[in-house]
C-alpha cells in the first residue's frame, strides 16, 4: 500500500508541470485556434534564461529566495518579450489556420533550438534547488524541491482557473475562445484577449520551465519531451479544454509512473500513445472537447 | 583577325587548363574528413567536441608539416553533418557525405542507430570509417572498414566490474538501466554477463527512452529492488545525474556505476552531490593529465563549456591514425589505408598506441586504448584504476 502512495504522490509531483505546459497549450489553442508547437521553446528558454541570471546573481545574492526572484522575473520578461515578437509578427495573422500555424511553429521551433544552442551551448547548465533535502511525509520520502514544485504549480494551477472563472478577463477570454465572433459582438476586443491569452500562455510555459530547471537537465532540448507530453494530455483532454488539460495531464503522469514501474519505462510510453490512439477512435474531441 | 582568333582560343585554352592544374593541386593538398555527429539535441556537446577536436588535430598535423605521400604534402579538412543520434538523420548525412561531398574517410561517427546506417553505405563505397559507437555488431571482418576509436562495454565493462567487485567485496545484487537503442541494447548484454560473471545477482534490467524529462518512476522502480549497486551502463551523463538525485530522494544509498561515464561536468550539473562516489568507465581526470592534454581539455572548455571526453577524442585519435596509415601506405586510397591500419602505431591522445581486437570481433579493427576507471569524488574526478591494453 505505501508504494501505491509513493507512486500516486510520485504521479502528482509529474502532473504539476505537466498541467502548467499543458495549460499554456490549450489557452493558445482556445484563444487563437492554433497549436504552438514553439512552446516547449518558451519554456526551456525561461529555465535557461534563469541558470543564465542565477550564474550572475549568485557572486552578490547567492543561491536564496532573493536570487531565484529576480532571476525568475528575469525568465519571464524574456519570454514575454519573445512571446510579445512571434504573436506580432507571426501568429497574430495566422489566427484559426491550422496549417499555417503549424509551419510558422515548426519553423520557430527549428529556429529557436539552433539560436539556444549558439547562445546557450549544448552543456547541461546547473540551476541550484532553493531547497535541499528530503523530508517524511505521510511515510512517503519526498525530495523538498519537488515539494515547493508541486505547492507553487498548484497555487498557480488554481489562481488560473478562478482568474478564468472570476474576473472579466477570464469570461471574456472564455466567450472568445467558445464563439469569437458572438463574442466581438458583446463588445470584447478579441484581438486584445487574444493577445493577453497567448503571452498568458508564454508566461505559463516560462513558470513552468523555470520550476522544473533545478530537476532537470537544462540544455536547448528541455522543452521536447515535455511538448510532446503535454500535447497528448491536451489532445485526451480536449483541445482548449482547462479542464480537459488538467485531467489529460494527471492521466500521462499516472502511467507514466505506474505502468513504469509495475511493468517497464519503454512500456509506459508505449502505453501513453496507446491511450492516445484510443481516446482519438472513441472521443476524437477528447475527453472535455466540444465543437 | 585568324591569328587573333587562335591567339583568344589558346588565351582560353591556357586559362582553363591552369584553373584545372590548380584544382587538381588543390584536390591533392586537402583530404577531407567527414563527421556524422549529433550537433543538436542532448548529445550535441559530443558532436560539437568531436568536430573542434577534429580540426585541432588537423591543425597540428598541418603544423607539423602536413601527410607526405609520394613526395606530396596534403592536408586534412574537417565536414561535420548533424545526424541528431538517430537513424533517419544518419542515412542522410551517410547520402550527403558519400554521396554528394565525396568524403572518402570518416574520423567520427556517434551512435550505433546513425553509424549502422552510415557504415552499410561506407562499406560499400570503400569509404574508412571510424566510430565510437558502442555495438558489438558493427565491428569484424565483414567491416574491412570500419575502425573503433573508443573503447566500449566489451573493452570496459569486464575490467571495470572486476576492478569494483574487488574494491566493493559486499556487493551482491545489481540493479540495472540502459537506453532504449541499440547502443543500450548491446551494452546491456555485456555489462550484464559481466556482473554474473563477478558472482553479482541482477535482480532488474530496463530499458528508458532517450528524451525521458521525468525519472521519478525508473528511480522509483529501481529502488524497488533495493539493489547494493545501480549500473547505468550507457545511459548519458545528464540523465545518470538525474537518477541518482531521485534515487537519494527515495533514501538508496549503494554503489553507483556508469560505463559510459565520460566526464563530471553532466553528472554534476543536474545530480550535484547525489553523484558522489560514482564510478565511470569513460572519463578522462584532469589530475592525470599531460601538458598537451591539459591544453585539448582547456580549449574544450572554451568551445563547448565541459572538459574533453572520450566521445569527442576518437575524433581526435582517428585523424592522427589516418595520416599514419597514409604515410605507411604511402596512398590516400582508402582501400590501400584499411589495409594498412591494423598495422600502424600513431600517437593517439592517450600516448602511442596501435589496433587489436582480434580475439573478440575477429579482425584488429579496434583502437587499443587504457580502461580508465575514476571515482567523483566531491567535484573532481580521481583515477582509481587503470587497465593497460
Amino acid at each position: 500500500m505505501q508504494e501505491v502512495f509513493q507512486l500516486l504522490f510520485t504521479a502528482l509531483q509529474i502532473s504539476a508541470v505537466y498541467i502548467l505546459f499543458s495549460l499554456g497549450l490549450t489557452l493558445i489553442f482556445g484563444v487563437l485556434k492554433v497549436v504552438n508547437f514553439a512552446h516547449g521553446q518558451l519554456f526551456t528558454f525561461g529555465a535557461l534564461v534563469l541558470s543564465l541570471t542565477m550564474g550572475a546573481l549568485a557572486p552578490s545574492l547567492g543561491h536564496g529566495w532573493a536570487a531565484y526572484l529576480v532571476a525568475g522575473l528575469a525568465g519571464l520578461a524574456a519570454c514575454l518579450a519573445v512571446g510579445l515578437v512571434i504573436y506580432q509578427f507571426g501568429f497574430k495573422r495566422l489566427e484559426r489556420d491550422m496549417t499555417g500555424s503549424f509551419i510558422l511553429s515548426a519553423g520557430l521551433v527549428l529556429l529557436f533550438e539552433g539560436l539556444m544552442l549558439e547562445v546557450f551551448g549544448g552543456a547541461v547548465r546547473p540551476v541550484p534547488a532553493l531547497l535541499e533535502g528530503n523530508v517524511q511525509m505521510l511515510g512517503l520520502m519526498v525530495s523538498r524541491q519537488r515539494l515547493v514544485l508541486l505547492v507553487f504549480a498548484v497555487l498557480l494551477t488554481a489562481a488560473i482557473l478562478t482568474l478564468l472563472r472570476y474576473t472579466r478577463f477570464g469570461k471574456a477570454l472564455r466567450a472568445v475562445a467558445i464563439d469569437y465572433e458572438a463574442a466581438m459582438l458583446q463588445g470584447i476586443a478579441y484581438r486584445r484577449i487574444a493577445l493577453y491569452g497567448f503571452l498568458m500562455a508564454c508566461a505559463l510555459a516560462a513558470t513552468a520551465g523555470m520550476l522544473i530547471a533545478p530537476v532537470a537537465a537544462v540544455t536547448p532540448t528541455l522543452g521536447d519531451a515535455y511538448l510532446v507530453k503535454g500535447f497528448i494530455a491536451v489532445v485526451v483532454g480536449g483541445m482548449g479544454s482547462i479542464v480537459g488539460a488538467v485531467a489529460g495531464s494527471l492521466l500521462i503522469a499516472l502511467l507514466e509512473s505506474f505502468v513504469g514501474f509495475y511493468f517497464d519505462p519503454s512500456i509506459a510510453n508505449l502505453a501513453i500513445f496507446v491511450i492516445v490512439m484510443v481516446v482519438l477512435l472513441v472521443k476524437p474531441k477528447g475527453f472535455f472537447g466540444n465543437d | 583577325m585568324r591569328i587573333m582568333f587562335h591567339s583568344s582560343v589558346a588565351l582560353k585554352t591556357a586559362s582553363v587548363a591552369a584553373m584545372l592544374i590548380a584544382a587538381n593541386l588543390c584536390a591533392a593538398e586537402t583530404i577531407k574528413l567527414g563527421l556524422s555527429v549529433p550537433l543538436s539535441g542532448a548529445a550535441a556537446n559530443w558532436g560539437k567536441g568531436s568536430d573542434w577536436l577534429c580540426a585541432k588535430a588537423a591543425q597540428e598535423i598541418k603544423a607539423q608539416g602536413g601527410i607526405k605521400v609520394q613526395g606530396q604534402t596534403h592536408q586534412f579538412e574537417c565536414v561535420s553533418y548533424d545526424n541528431q543520434y538517430n537513424a533517419a538523420e544518419g542515412t542522410k548525412v551517410a547520402q550527403a557525405l558519400v554521396m554528394r561531398d565525396g568524403v572518402q574517410f570518416v574520423v567520427g561517427s556517434i551512435g550505433t542507430a546513425p553509424v549502422r546506417a552510415l557504415q552499410s553505405l561506407a562499406e560499400r563505397k570503400n569509404v574508412l570509417l571510424f566510430t565510437v559507437a558502442w555495438g558489438a555488431s558493427i565491428k569484424g571482418p565483414k567491416f574491412p572498414f570500419t575502425f573503433s576509436s573508443m573503447n566500449t562495454p566489451l573493452e570496459i565493462s569486464e575490467p571495470m566490474i572486476s576492478f569494483i567487485k574487488k574494491q566493493h567485496p559486499e556487493i551482491k545484487t545489481v540493479a540495472m538501466l540502459n537506453p532504449n537503442d541499440a547502443t543500450g541494447q548491446e551494452a546491456e548484454k555485456v555489462t550484464k554477463a559481466a556482473w554474473e560473471k563477478n558472482g553479482a545477482k541482477v535482480l532488474v534490467s530496463d530499458l528508458y527512452e532517450r528524451g525521458t524529462s521525468e525519472f521519478q518512476p525508473i528511480a522509483a522502480r529501481l529502488n524497488a529492488v533495493k539493489p547494493d549497486l545501480v549500473d547505468l551502463g550507457a545511459v548519458p551523463p545528464a540523465d545518470v545525474g538525474l537518477i541518482f538525485k531521485e534515487l537519494k530522494s527515495l533514501g538508496w544509498n549503494g554503489v553507483k556505476v556508469v560505463e559510459a561515464g565520460t566526464g563530471a561536468d553532466g553528472l554534476l550539473a543536474t545530480g550535484k552531490d547525489a553523484v558522489e562516489g560514482t564510478y565511470l568507465g569513460a572519463a578522462i581526470p584532469a589530475n592525470s593529465m599531460t601538458p598537451h592534454q591539459k591544453e585539448l581539455d582547456e580549449g574544450m572548455r572554451k568551445a563547448t563549456g565541459e572538459g574533453v571526453n572520450a566521445v569527442q577524442i576518437g575524433a581526435y585519435d582517428a585523424v592522427w591514425a589516418i595520416k599514419a596509415a597514409m604515410e605507411k601506405a604511402q596512398s590516400i586510397d582508402p582501400v590501400a589505408v584499411a589495409k594498412t591500419m591494423p598495422t600502424v602505431k600513431f600517437k593517439s591522445f592517450y600516448g602511442e598506441t596501435g589496433f587489436g581486437g582480434k580475439d573478440i570481433y575477429g579482425s584488429d579493427q579496434q583502437m587499443l586504448l587504457p580502461v580508465i576507471i575514476t571515482r567523483l569524488t566531491g567535484s573532481t574526478l580521481q583515477e582509481v584504476g587503470r587497465v593497460e591494453r
